[in-house]
C-alpha cells in the first residue's frame, strides 16, 4: 500500500525507474551475448563446416564388458562402437571403445588413462594390442583386478570379432611377464567365459 | 589328341565341382533352435565361408514382417513396431535406427533373402522382447531364459584308469549313476551345450555323448570295474566334475568305501585329484620341504587398503607366522621365496622352489576389487591354454627311466621349464581342495572360492602349488582382519593343518583326504 500511494506521489519519478531498468537489461544483453561474438573472429563467408562423411558417423554395436554387480566377474554391455572398415581397424574402434571411462552406472576394468598404440594382426588369428604403460602404474593390483582387466580386453575382441583366437597384450612395444604381478602374459590369452556373468 | 583331352578336362572340372558341392555340403547344417516350446531346427547355408540363414525362415521363427521394397532398393523386416532395414549385397542394417555391422552382405539365393547367422544376435536380438543367445560354434539358439550350460571334457589317462574332467558353465549341479553298461551323469539344466571329443580307446570308455535333454552318456569299455567322481569344484563361474574310470585288476583302494558299485548309486566324495608324481625311484613320496612365496615386496606393493595396509606387508607377516607354525607343529624344512625390502621375479620364485626340491609351493595374496564390497578368500591353481595341455600331454609321455646310485630307477617326465606345473596339477588341486576345507573349518572363513587362472608364479614350479588370495584388502572390513595378529595366527594354523592332511594323502592315497 505504502509503495503503491509513494508511486502514485511520483508519476514522472516511476517513469524514470522503469527506463534505468530497461537500458540495464539491455546494457547486460550487449555484455554476456553479443560482446563475446564481436570478440571473436567471424568465419569466412565462403568457409563451409565440412559434413561428416558416412564413414565418420558409421557405428556397428558391440559387445564391452565391464565389473559387474558382485565385483568378480564381467558383465557384457552392448554399445556403439565405431565401424571399421577392416578387421584390425575394427579391432582398434573395439579396443579404444573398451578402454574410454565406461559409462554410468558400470565400472571399467581398465585402469584409467590407458592409452592404445597401436593393433595388430597375425595370420593365426592372434591380435597383439600395445597400451601404454599406464595399464600398469595405474593398476589398482589384485588377482581380480588384473584377471578382469585382462579378460575385459580378450572378451571385447573375442566376442565381437570371430576371427580372433587369442590376445596377446604389449606394453610400450614390449612382452611383458604381468600386468600387476599374477596373470602369465608371456603368450596370447584365450576367451574364458567363465569370467563373463552375463 | 585334341579330341581326347577334353573328355579329361571336363572330368576334371566335374570333380572338382563335385568336391566343391561335398565341401558346401559338409561345411553346411542346421542350427538348432531351443526354447520353452521345444526343440526345432533353422535351416542354415555356408556361401563363402559364412553361415547364412534364410530370412522367411526367421520370419517365421520369430513372428517377423518382411516387406521386399524393390523401388525403395531395401527390404525391411518387422517386430511390433520396431523395424530392420537391409540393403541387398550390403553388410550394414539398421535395427531400429541404429547401424549394424554383419560379417556379410545380404543376398539373394533364387526368391529367398539371405542372411549371416549373426544378423540373429546383431540385429534381431536388440529389438526382440526375449533373450536370444546365439552360439555360433555349437550351432546353437536359445530363445528365452533357459539354462543350457557349456559343457566340455577333458582326458587324462593312466595306465589302468582313465579321468574325464568335466567344465559346466554356467555352474550347475550333476549326478553320476551306473546303469546297464554305461555311466550317465545328469545336470541340472534345460539342455546341454556340449564339447565331448572323443574318448582315447584303452577299454575303458568306448564313447561319450549328450542325449536329450540334460544327460551326458559314457559307454563303458571291457576294461572297465569300477568309478569314481568328485563333488562339483567351483572354478570362477563354472563347475568341475572329475569322473575317474578304473580299470580291472586295477589298485581299486583309493575308491571311497561307498563307491558306486550298485547300479543309480550317488557320487562318491572323495578328494579331487589322483596318482601323484613319483617323487623318487622307489622312495615312498612324502612332503618334506615346503616353499612359502610371500607374495609382492621391494617397491611392489601390490594392493593397498582403504587404511593404507599394504599387500607386501600382509603377505610377509603371514608367511612368517606359517613357516613358525609348520616347523614347530609339523617338523618340515620351509623356505621363504624373500625377505623384507627385496624384490624378486616370477621365476626367480619359482627357480627357490624347483632347486630346493621343494614337495609344496604356497604364494600368499591379498586380493583387490574395484567394488569395495567384495569379500572373500580365493585359492587359485593354473589353467592351461592350448600350450599348457599340449606341456601336459607331453611331460605324459615323455618320461625316461633312468638308474639311480643304491640301485632301482627313476622315472623322470620331460617338459620345459616354463610350464612345469602342467605336470603337477592333479596334485595342485587336490591340495586346493584340502586348503578349502580347513579355511572354512579352522580358518572360520565363510567365503572361499576355487578357480583356475594362468598364474605367472604357477607356472614354473615343478611340484603342487597354489596360489591364495587371503581376503580381500580393498574390504575395509578384511583389511583390518587381515592386518590383526588373531586372524594371521588362525590362518597360519589353517594352512598347517591343511599341509599336514596333504602330507597324508600323499603318503596314504587320496581315501584318506577329508571330503571337501
Amino acid at each position: 500500500m505504502n509503495a503503491m500511494n509513494a508511486m502514485n506521489r511520483m508519476p514522472g519519478g516511476f517513469a524514470v525507474y522503469v527506463a534505468l531498468a530497461g537500458m540495464l537489461v539491455a546494457g547486460l544483453i550487449v555484455l554476456l551475448v553479443l560482446g563475446p561474438r564481436w570478440l571473436t573472429t567471424p568465419p569466412a563467408e565462403d568457409a563451409e563446416i565440412p559434413a561428416a562423411s558416412a564413414a565418420d558417423v558409421r557405428k556397428i554395436q558391440a559387445r564391452l564388458f565391464y565389473v559387474d554387480e558382485q565385483g568378480t566377474g564381467l558383465a557384457g554391455v552392448e554399445q556403439d562402437v565405431l565401424y571399421g572398415e577392416s578387421t584390425a581397424e575394427q579391432a582398434r574402434h573395439i579396443i579404444e571403445a573398451q578402454i574410454a571411462p565406461a559409462p554410468a552406472p558400470h565400472i571399467s576394468a581398465i585402469p584409467p588413462d590407458t592409452k592404445l598404440r597401436t593393433v595388430f594382426f597375425t595370420t593365426t588369428g592372434e591380435v597383439y594390442v600395445d597400451l601404454s604403460a599406464d595399464i600398469q602404474t595405474n593398476h589398482p593390483g589384485g588377482t581380480t583386478n588384473e584377471t578382469l582387466t585382462v579378460y575385459a580386453l580378450v572378451s571385447a575382441l573375442t566376442s565381437n570379432l570371430p576371427a580372433v583366437t587369442g590376445v596377446q597384450i604389449l606394453i610400450e612395444g614390449r612382452e611383458v611377464d604381468t600386468l600387476a604381478g599374477h596373470l602369465d602374459l608371456r603368450r596370447p590369452i584365450e576367451q574364458d567365459l567363465k569370467w563373463i556373468t552375463n | 589328341m585334341r579330341a581326347r583331352r577334353i573328355p579329361y578336362a571336363r572330368l576334371t572340372i566335374a570333380l572338382v565341382a563335385i568336391a566343391a558341392l561335398s565341401q558346401l555340403h559338409a561345411q553346411s547344417g542346421p542350427i538348432t533352435v531351443l526354447s520353452r516350446d521345444g526343440r526345432r531346427t533353422l535351416p542354415a547355408v555356408d556361401v563363402q565361408g559364412h553361415q547364412m540363414v534364410a530370412l522367411d525362415d526367421l520370419a517365421a521363427l520369430f513372428q517377423l514382417q518382411v516387406r521386399d521394397d524393390a523401388a525403395a532398393g531395401a527390404i525391411t523386416a518387422t517386430y511390433k513396431n520396431q523395424t530392420i532395414v537391409l540393403t541387398p549385397n550390403q553388410s550394414l542394417v539398421s535395427a531400429s535406427g541404429r547401424l549394424v555391422s554383419l560379417p556379410a552382405a545380404v543376398i539373394r539365393r533364387g526368391n529367398r533373402w539371405l542372411v549371416p547367422v549373426e544378423f540373429i544376435s546383431r540385429a534381431l536380438a536388440p529389438i526382440y522382447d526375449v533373450r536370444l543367445d546365439l552360439r555360433r560354434a555349437s550351432r546353437l539358439l536359445v530363445i528365452g531364459d533357459l539354462r543350457v550350460p557349456r559343457v566340455t571334457a577333458q582326458y587324462d589317462e593312466g595306465p589302468a584308469s582313465l579321468r574325464v574332467t568335466f567344465e559346466i558353465t554356467p555352474r550347475a549341479t550333476a549326478l553320476v549313476t551306473q546303469a546297464q553298461g554305461r555311466l550317465v551323469m545328469r545336470i541340472d539344466a534345460d539342455a546341454l551345450d556340449a564339447s565331448l571329443p572323443p574318448p582315447p580307446q584303452q577299454g575303458l570308455l568306448r564313447a561319450i555323448r549328450a542325449t536329450e535333454p540334460n544327460t551326458i552318456q559314457m559307454d563303458l569299455g571291457q576294461r572297465f570295474s569300477t568309478f569314481r567322481a568328485s563333488p562339483p569344484v567351483s572354478s570362477g563361474a563354472a563347475a568341475v566334475i572329475t569322473v575317474e574310470l578304473l580299470a580291472a585288476g586295477a589298485d581299486t583302494s583309493a575308491a571311497a568305501p561307498d563307491a558306486p558299485a550298485a547300479p543309480t548309486a550317488p557320487v562318491a566324495p572323495v578328494a579331487p585329484g589322483g596318482d601323484l608324481p613319483l617323487l623318487g625311484g622307489g622312495a615312498r613320496p612324502s612332503v618334506r620341504t615346503i616353499v612359502i612365496d610371500p607374495g609382492h615386496g621391494g617397491e611392489d606393493t601390490g594392493v593397498t587398503g582403504p587404511d593404507g595396509a599394504l599387500e607386501k606387508d600382509v603377505t610377509l607377516a603371514v608367511a612368517r607366522r606359517l613357516k613358525s607354525s609348520i616347523e614347530a607343529r609339523l617338523g618340515m624344512r620351509v623356505l621363504l621365496t624373500h625377505e623384507e625390502g627385496t624384490r624378486v621375479d616370477a621365476d626367480g620364485r619359482a627357480a627357490i622352489a624347483n632347486n630346493n626340491k621343494a614337495d609344496l609351493f604356497i604364494s600368499l595374496h591379498a586380493n583387490g576389487s574395484l567394488r569395495p564390497s567384495v569379500r572373500g578368500a580365493v585359492i587359485l591353481t593354473l589353467s592351461l591354454d592350448r600350450v599348457g595341455e599340449d606341456a601336459r600331454r607331453q611331460s605324459q609321455a615323455d618320461k625316461a627311466v633312468l638308474p639311480v646310485f643304491g640301485g632301482g630307477a627313476r622315472e623322470i617326465s620331460l617338459v620345459e621349464w616354463e610350464l612345469a606345473q602342467a605336470a603337477h596339477l592333479d596334485g595342485s588341486n587336490a591340495f586346493a581342495g584340502i586348503v578349502d576345507q580347513k579355511l572354512r573349518t579352522t580358518g572360520g572363513l565363510p567365503s572361499v572360492t576355487l578357480q583356475r587362472a594362468p598364474m605367472r608364479t604357477l607356472a614354473g614350479t615343478n611340484m603342487p602349488a597354489l596360489l591364495i588370495e587371503m581376503g580381500y584388502l580393498s574390504n575395509p572390513d578384511e583389511e583390518r582382519m587381515l592386518t590383526s595378529t588373531g586372524f594371521q595366527n588362525r590362518l597360519a594354523l589353517a594352512l598347517t593343518e591343511a599341509i599336514a592332511a596333504f602330507r597324508d594323502y600323499v603318503e596314504h592315497g587320496p581315501q584318506i583326504a577329508p571330503a571337501p
